[in-house]
């Protein structure tokens, strides 16, 4: 293994890390192609070294936001029960599975994540009115309205089953998954926008945490470009966080989904071959 | 579904300090883990051996093991609040990630 390609492997980090903390979606749906289809490393590696990344930026991310209460623990953690359980049951199944129907499955969820990113690009908070938070809902200070928002989760049973199948997609593809799982906690469970990001960036460490040592006992983890991606993710995502604060995003936003629906057809392609 | 109202003073306190103190864990694993894979992935180019893939192992277990340990912290706090619910939800997850480590194909 050169030094090249650990330098290769690191700048794919960043620029995944970079991407992602901009975008305020997980690296990891730009890491695993630029692993596999662009330096040539099997799917499964891409996926293990993705999912070490994944638990990087769940714990970096989470350990600024606590202390605002916007991370709502208690409906992470009941969550967080079907995102492992998927993370887990995709860790054991994903060695069964062969490179086309990986791909395809690759090339389904990038798509869908193009479609997401294009039809939420002017996504924000949905104010609730003052009501009981209930045993799972939550309150916290608006800093954009200067106001204490307070919201109740609704349909539960929707908001496990997303988070079951984003815990799955996790573990078989080793991406985040968030993004699969915050629209609709927004949109359906009623977790304001900011509440459903910084909850669902705090379970996503978990989710990957039940699938990534399966990848390790079966030697998938590949240690220096393991870290090479790690470092590489956690410097790539600073940088854009200092960025994002001074960028407008949404013309990069429609960019990257022209980006995604590109990976998706390539991974289409892969799938047919 | 639990006893306790979410709003009680004693439940947002303890909430609070749960969530704080599970940041500063957050922190000092992601942390501790990048010390260890920055040092390991330069031990590496500079001499690859039993001593550069120790400490960059070390580094990716580390890693692997905070989100674990966030779940134990969690259920300490839970139980102390004598929230079963939670308590329970807790114990389910924790349960998940160990056999995450133990289950073999």
């Amino acid at each position: 293994m050169s030094l090249l390609l650990i330098a290769a492997v690191a700048g794919a980090g960043a620029t995944a890390g970079w991407l992602g903390s901009l975008l305020g979606i997980g690296g990891g749906v730009f890491l695993v192609p630029l692993l596999n289809a662009g330096l040539g490393f099997d799917f499964r590696v891409a996926a293990a070294t993705g999912l070490m990344t994944v638990i990087a930026t769940s714990s970096a991310v989470s350990a600024n936001t606590a202390g605002r209460n916007l991370i709502n623990l208690r409906l992470g953690m009941v969550l967080e029960v079907a995102s492992a359980f998927g993370g887990l049951i995709a860790g054991y199944t994903v060695e069964r599975l062969t490179k086309h129907t990986l791909s395809l499955i690759f090339a389904i969820v990038t798509a869908a994540i193009a479609a997401l990113m294009v039809t939420r690009l002017d996504k924000r908070n949905v104010l609730a009115a003052d009501v009981d938070p209930g045993p799972l809902g939550g309150r916290f200070h608006d800093d954009d309205t200067g106001r204490e928002i307070t919201y109740q989760v609704k349909r539960l049973p929707l908001g496990m089953v997303a988070s079951l199948l984003a815990g799955a997609v996790s573990g078989t593809l080793g991406i985040g998954g968030g993004i699969l799982k915050v629209p609709i906690l927004n949109a359906w469970c009623g977790v304001p926008m900011r509440a459903a990001a910084a909850t669902s960036a705090l379970m996503i460490g978990v989710t990957a945490a039940a699938s990534a040592p399966q990848y390790y006992a079966r030697g998938e983890i590949n240690p220096p470009i393991a870290a090479a991606a790690v470092l590489g993710v956690m410097l790539g995502s600073r940088f854009g966080l200092w960025f994002s604060g001074r960028t407008r995003v949404k013309w990069l936003k429609m960019l990257m989904a022209v980006v995604l629906a590109a990976v998706s057809i390539l991974y289409f392609r892969r799938a047919l071959s | 579904m639990t006893g306790e109202r979410p709003e009680s003073r004693a439940t947002l306190d303890g909430l609070d300090r749960l969530e704080a103190r599970l940041g500063h864990l957050l922190r000092t694993g992601v942390m501790s883990a990048a010390a260890c894979l920055g040092i390991g992935l330069i031990a590496w180019m500079v001499a690859e051996g039993p001593l550069s893939r120790a400490i960059l192992t070390i580094g990716l277990v580390i890693l692997m093991v905070t989100p674990l340990l966030r779940v134990i912290v969690s259920l300490v706090a839970y139980a102390r609040m004598r929230d079963w619910f939670f308590v329970t939800t807790t114990v389910l997850v924790f349960v998940m990630l160990l056999l995450a480590w133990l289950l073999r194909p």
